[in-house]
């Protein structure tokens, strides 16, 4: 065992690039803690009960934010939560007012959500309170990558030397460049794999394998992480059309069936049934997705606790 | 100013006998009274500066400064503007018309020489191509022309409409105006926020890719030499951008070009930590091109070093990387940017006091017996911080601020006016 008495490295937890390999083993053990905890008659500990946490999305979450919320309630923290369109925002009140405006009410951590990337970051410079990045643009989505990788890790025992596939949007993921950084700490081999036009050019100086072929992916890999098409994210057209996207990226069981070992599916929601992945496909043995939405409450419960022992 | 000897400077002005060599330089009421290896003057009225180790040149003139008069004059009015080109070495800029309204007529080019006419600096207005910079229609060139129009350009607005491109290079060449382009193709630039490369791929950001510059400029030195018209290049940042131009020149396309100064010292490895104070556009590019940039300057493919000056209050900088504006003040910072660089004082003056003139066809002040002064002096080894009680513009967007800088403008000279700082 590593020496954990000191807690997490960073104060806040705005991406995984903040996080080393300790770091990344001490939130899986504390996950673990609560993982048992969760499985309980009494699922609720009173671990937070001074501490105020706002949870403020300024885009539409429903699994994030419910996961949070259920994470805070069961360490027993206070929670309020708002809920604000970007745009509103931006024509009127800054986002550093906002914030401020409710720390003024004495709350210690914020859970932030936002779609321009680093806002978490921004923030975190500017008021003085501990900020969670729950998704920030493009950028990084940090409890969602801990919490994929602690579903592999649950599968396997062990994330190092596992071949995982990130398939879909690349370009407009937080959840891949997440994922990406959290799986090479841990030590797994990591592809890319999607349309051309959704592919960053430079991806591959992040140490990633790029593939465009679906078949070849999912041939190479252990793990194949289908993500969301974002059309709500993509100002312009990147692909003809949803058809087209599923006749060359769609995952369905003939494919997964013809494949000469049995590999793990994963995806961080909410499914577009019969874009990316068909309906038997998510609904199969090899699905873990429904697992992946059970250790996010546990995964996040560990990041707070974990955090809050980091007041200053 | 009425009796004034700078006692041993080094003179850049390859035009002057006198070049790179220690002179004494004597100003009487304005104009040069006497230059000599020694001056022997005395007088109660005479003020000595001593300038041993120092530069003198022909004031710096900038080819690209914003201001925010009319419109934006919480952010810059003429007058904190000037100043701020004063403090630079400037004494001659020529004036971007992205205010509200933009100057896209004679009224608007007129409303800034009258309200300029008797600053030290010398205000040139450069008009609109466009009408209100919407990219659509002509605005009225020559009327422009005529009340004092430097050149045109629209800013950072780029002219997307190829037709109406062509059609602005060919009908300036009747009354000998300049079109300045600013080269972004903006629907390959797309809403990127900062260069496309390693560092925007592990920020998560979207990407300017240099692509979206060197199609642009493929275009219009197509245009330019179909037109057989002349088109000057603004604030160029790619390694590409370099080559395409030095071919064109090659070619005998006539071309001219600038760079803004920080894209010489900085990359986009400074956007690692989302700061704004580093947002400018076209965005910070990577050591590639800022070594292409610096040998594109050596070897006379860019013609001149600009501020690109922009300034903006702090409600538009503190806030979140996407929705920051662009650009950044720095016409106090030029010379101690390009002295970073490496470039030596008598490159620095070529880049940003003789080719800018050239550029614009405007003569060069000279340093003979008799000529009106305008000059600047400064001291290239000289430390000087950049912080709020140094800082003359009203903005204070830079990434510089209170930052030791090297090399300091010590002493303006233009129409009369004297300005002199410790």
């Amino acid at each position: 065992m590593s020496d954990y008495s000191k807690g997490l490295s960073t104060k806040h937890l705005l991406g995984i690039k903040d996080l080393n390999e300790r770091d990344i083993q001490l939130i899986f053990e504390t996950a673990d803690t609560f993982k048992d905890v969760l499985n309980r008659p009494i699922k609720k500990v009173p671990s937070l009960r001074d501490v105020t946490i706002a949870n403020v999305f300024f885009e539409n979450s429903t699994r994030t934010r419910l996961s949070f919320e259920l994470a805070q309630k069961r360490l027993s923290a206070d929670t309020i939560n708002f809920a604000a369109s970007s745009s509103s925002v931006s024509k009127g009140e800054t986002l550093i007012d906002t914030v401020n405006n409710i720390l003024a009410m004495k709350v210690d951590m914020i859970v932030i959500r936002h779609p321009y990337p680093g806002a978490g970051i921004f923030l975190s410079r500017k008021v003085n309170a501990q900020i969670v990045n729950a998704g920030d643009g493009a950028h990084e989505h940090p409890t969602q990558a801990l919490l994929d990788a602690f579903s592999i890790r649950e599968k396997y025992g062990d994330v190092a030397g596992k071949k995982i596939a990130i398939i879909g949007d690349i370009l407009h993921s937080r959840v891949a460049l997440s994922n990406i950084l959290c799986l090479q700490k841990l030590g797994a081999e990591v592809m890319v794999c999607g349309p051309t036009t959704l592919i960053p050019k430079y991806i591959g100086s992040l140490g990633v394998k790029v593939e465009f072929d679906l078949l070849k992916a999912l041939n190479w890999c252990d793990v194949a992480n289908m993500l969301r098409i974002q059309l709500e994210r993509q100002d312009i057209k990147y692909f003809p059309s949803l058809r087209e996207y599923t006749m060359m990226y769609g995952l369905n069981k003939q494919i997964l069936d013809s494949l000469d070992k049995e590999i793990l599916i994963m995806h961080p929601g909410p499914i577009n049934r019969g874009v990316e992945i068909t309906s038997d496909v998510a609904d199969s043995k090899q699905s873990i997705i429904l697992d992946q939405v059970e250790n996010g409450v546990a995964i996040r419960m560990a990041v707070l606790y974990l955090l809050a022992g980091q007041k200053p | 100013m009425n009796k004034l000897l700078f006692r041993s400077a080094t003179l850049i002005h390859p035009e002057s006998k006198f070049h790179n060599q220690v002179v004494d330089l004597l100003i009487l009421d304005g104009k040069i009274e006497d230059i000599a290896q020694t001056i022997d003057v005395n007088g109660d009225d005479l003020e000595i500066i001593n300038a041993e180790g120092c530069f003198i040149s022909t004031g710096f003139f900038d080819l690209n400064a914003n201001f925010g008069e009319p419109g934006n004059e919480t952010c810059e009015d003429l007058i904190s503007g000037t100043q701020t080109a004063v403090a630079g070495g400037f004494t001659g800029i020529a004036l971007q018309p992205a205010t509200e309204p933009p100057v896209h007529s004679k009224a608007g080019v007129s409303y800034i020489l009258n309200r300029t006419s008797s600053y030290l600096t010398d205000v040139y207005p450069l008009g609109c191509i466009s009408y209100n910079r919407a990219g659509k229609d002509l605005a009225e060139l020559y009327d422009m022309k005529l009340a004092g129009a430097i050149a045109f350009t629209d800013g950072t607005s780029p002219i997307n409409d190829s037709g109406l491109m062509s059609r602005a290079l060919l009908y300036v060449k009747g009354f000998g105006g300049l079109i300045f382009s600013y080269p972004e193709d903006t629907s390959i630039a797309g809403k990127g926020k900062m260069n496309e490369g390693i560092v925007s791929t592990y920020l998560g950001m979207k990407g300017i890719p240099n692509l979206a510059e060197e199609v642009s400029i493929s275009r219009d030195l197509y245009l330019a030499e179909y037109n057989e018209s002349k088109i000057h290049f603004s604030t160029i940042s790619c390694a590409g951008s370099v080559e395409l131009i030095r071919k064109a020149k090659e070619k005998g396309i006539q071309v001219t070009c600038d760079v803004a100064v920080h894209h010489l010292v900085l990359t986009d490895e400074a956007l690692s930590g989302f700061d704004t104070q580093y947002k400018v556009r076209p965005p910070l590019r990577t050591q590639n091109d800022v070594d292409a940039l610096i040998a594109g300057l050596k070897d006379g493919t860019i013609d001149a070093i600009v501020s690109q000056h922009t300034p903006h209050e702090i409600e538009f900088k503190d806030v979140e990387f996407e929705i920051a504006s662009f650009g950044i003040i720095g016409l106090q910072t030029a010379l101690p940017l390009a002295l970073k660089a490496g470039l030596s004082p008598a490159l620095i003056v070529e880049k940003m006091a003789i080719n800018p003139r050239q550029i614009l066809h405007l003569p060069i002040p000279g340093f003979e017996k008799g000529d009106e002064v305008n000059l600047v002096l400064f001291n290239p080894e000289e430390e000087w911080t950049f912080e709020a009680s140094t800082n003359k513009s009203k903005s204070a967007n830079s990434p510089f601020i209170n930052h030791k800088l090297k090399g300091k403008v010590l002493a303006v000279c233009n129409k009369k006016q004297f300005y002199y700082q410790q």
